[in-house]
């Protein structure tokens, strides 16, 4: 395995050690370690649409335009009334449903109506076959939905937070309402909503790890592929069942990323909070 | 019409499944959750970091992934520990290890809870309660323990809704046995018979929906309760806040 290493530097490392880097190192490890892009990816969009879904959804709250208002609100009991898993087992199978639905109404014949036998979909032209990218996005969107409604909550109180004579200030020196909204009210927002806007981060990331959920080789799965007792022909069994080691180490790691992303946010808080009076900071 | 009574009464039995899983958790976890708590509190510096940590993990890892694990290594330690002791059959069963992980959980979300309302207590009480000469018991018992309980009771209650909805993932990461099968399972086996998605998963959300609701008004009787001395009686919500 590690017949490219000088002589010496292997006696150094001894069997033992090279045992585990080749095996920490084969190919299925190595697929393991690049799996971490989709639960990075779903993490990062997913949060992304979380915090725009939750601009959205304050900004409905905040309308005075009372059908909005009701949209809005009821935008972010609903979504927070039932699981999160429910949510996200739900949405891409409709959606998915949907698009085949407005697919069938354009590519059905009354032929291949009557051919089919299955109950759905309506016709095989207009089946959608999902792969992992397609799955991916829409678990982001899924989890930006669910999370959006946790966000609008957020910032909704995080708009309230703001000083009443900043806005003031800001109408007199003759901006429109937009504008004001946009450069200052938005703006301004920021530094309320920073703490709840950092729960929620959390909650995206533990809930990245429902990926497996929708047929996404992400880490989860990977792991259990990994633990699975493992039978080599010309090696023997390599181990017996190493699952939980391997959770293990996804229990750990996930601990690693709460700890660095509260690090990480309370640098931002301090960074956004600079010359903005906190009495919870004192 | 029909069709929707239908769902709703072959959805009724798996509902038990999940109002089981939580039922049976929470009394557990809220002892567990104090004792947590008051570790935490500790002027003792290891137990205090031990159930510091201990909390820190169980909060910043998800639930998913502590399923996985608790149930691999009980599996592990079938043949070594379980078989010879003869306790193999139940040990194993998702009816028995889902509540426990579900327990350790909630033990760290609630636990966070009741730290925080402990710190909350005021600290003129607990002075006058060493005024009177009242031992620490004493003063837990009639000072510490019945502010604490009454600061933290409108955030358990939420974390009581959450730990219902985190009862739909048990049998993601734990096998079906015997055609125990709770609200969500049922609604994806129901959803591959007939693909009729909307019905099925909404049904689900709705006993989702009602039992967080008839939750939040048994905890909002206690509340009532609890709060009884007040001359203006406070009123509970029902606004899931996530803080899991």
């Amino acid at each position: 395995m590690f017949d490219f290493l000088p002589q010496w530097m292997r006696d150094g490392l001894g069997d033992d050690v090279l045992f585990w880097l080749g095996y920490l190192t084969n190919g299925k490890h190595l697929t393991w370690y690049a799996s971490l892009q989709f639960t990075v990816f779903a993490a990062v969009f997913g949060s992304l649409l979380a915090v725009t879904f939750g601009l959205l959804g304050a900004t409905l709250k905040n309308s005075t335009f009372p059908p909005a208002r009701l949209i809005g609100t009821i935008y972010a009991s609903i979504v927070r009334g039932v699981p999160d898993v429910l949510f996200f087992i739900f949405f891409p199978l409709a959606f998915e449903q949907s698009v085949e639905w407005v697919m069938a109404s354009q590519v059905c014949t009354p032929e291949t109506l009557a051919a089919q036998s299955a109950a759905w979909p309506p016709c095989k032209e207009a089946n959608w076959l999902l792969s992992t990218p397609e799955y991916l996005v829409m678990a982001s969107v899924s989890l930006g939905i669910i999370y959006g409604a946790f966000a609008t909550n957020v910032i909704h109180g995080a708009l309230r937070a703001v000083p009443k004579g900043q806005l003031e200030a800001a109408r007199a020196y003759g901006m429109s309402a937009s504008q004001v909204l946009w450069r200052i009210h938005i703006r301004q927002m920021w530094v309320y909503a920073l703490p709840g806007l950092s729960n929620v981060w959390m909650l995206i990331i533990k809930a990245t790890s429902l990926l497996s959920l929708l047929q996404i080789a992400d880490i989860v799965l990977w792991a259990d592929r990994l633990g699975a007792p493992n039978f080599l022909k010309s090696v023997g069994l390599v181990h017996d069942d190493w699952r939980w080691r391997y959770y293990l180490v996804l229990f750990v790691f996930y601990i690693l990323v709460t700890l660095v992303s509260e690090k990480g946010f309370n640098v931002l808080m301090r960074w956004a909070g600079r010359g903005i009076l906190d009495e919870s900071r004192r | 019409m029909d069709i929707f009574l239908n769902e709703l009464a072959a959805f009724a039995p798996a509902a038990l499944f999940n109002i089981y899983f939580a039922a049976a958790s929470i009394p557990v976890g809220f002892v567990l959750a104090v004792l947590f708590a008051l570790g935490k509190g500790s002027p003792n510096p290891w137990i205090s970091r031990l159930s510091r940590a201990y909390i820190y993990a169980f909060r910043g890892s998800p639930l998913f992934i502590q399923f996985f694990m608790f149930y691999s290594l009980a599996l592990s330690l079938n043949i070594s520990l379980w078989k010879p002791w003869g306790v193999s059959g139940w040990v194993l069963h998702p009816l028995f290890i889902g509540p426990v992980v579900l327990i350790l959980n909630t033990a760290a979300y609630s636990a966070e809870i009741f730290y925080g309302a402990l710190r909350a207590v005021p600290r003129g009480e607990t002075e006058a309660a060493r005024a009177y000469g009242m031992s620490r018991w004493q003063q837990f018992r009639s000072v510490t323990w019945p502010n604490m309980i009454r600061l933290a009771w409108p955030a358990y209650t939420n974390e009581v809704v959450f730990l219902f909805h985190a009862t739909a993932i048990v049998y993601f990461a734990l096998p079906v046995i015997d055609n125990q099968m709770d609200l969500l399972v049922t609604a994806k086996s129901r959803f591959e018979k007939d693909y009729n998605t909307f019905l099925h998963f909404s049904v689900a959300a709705l006993y989702f929906l009602a039992v967080s609701l008839v939750v939040f008004f048994l905890f909002g009787l206690v509340y009532k309760r609890l709060m009884r001395h007040m001359p203006v009686q406070p009123r509970m919500r029902f606004a899931p806040k996530w803080i899991r």
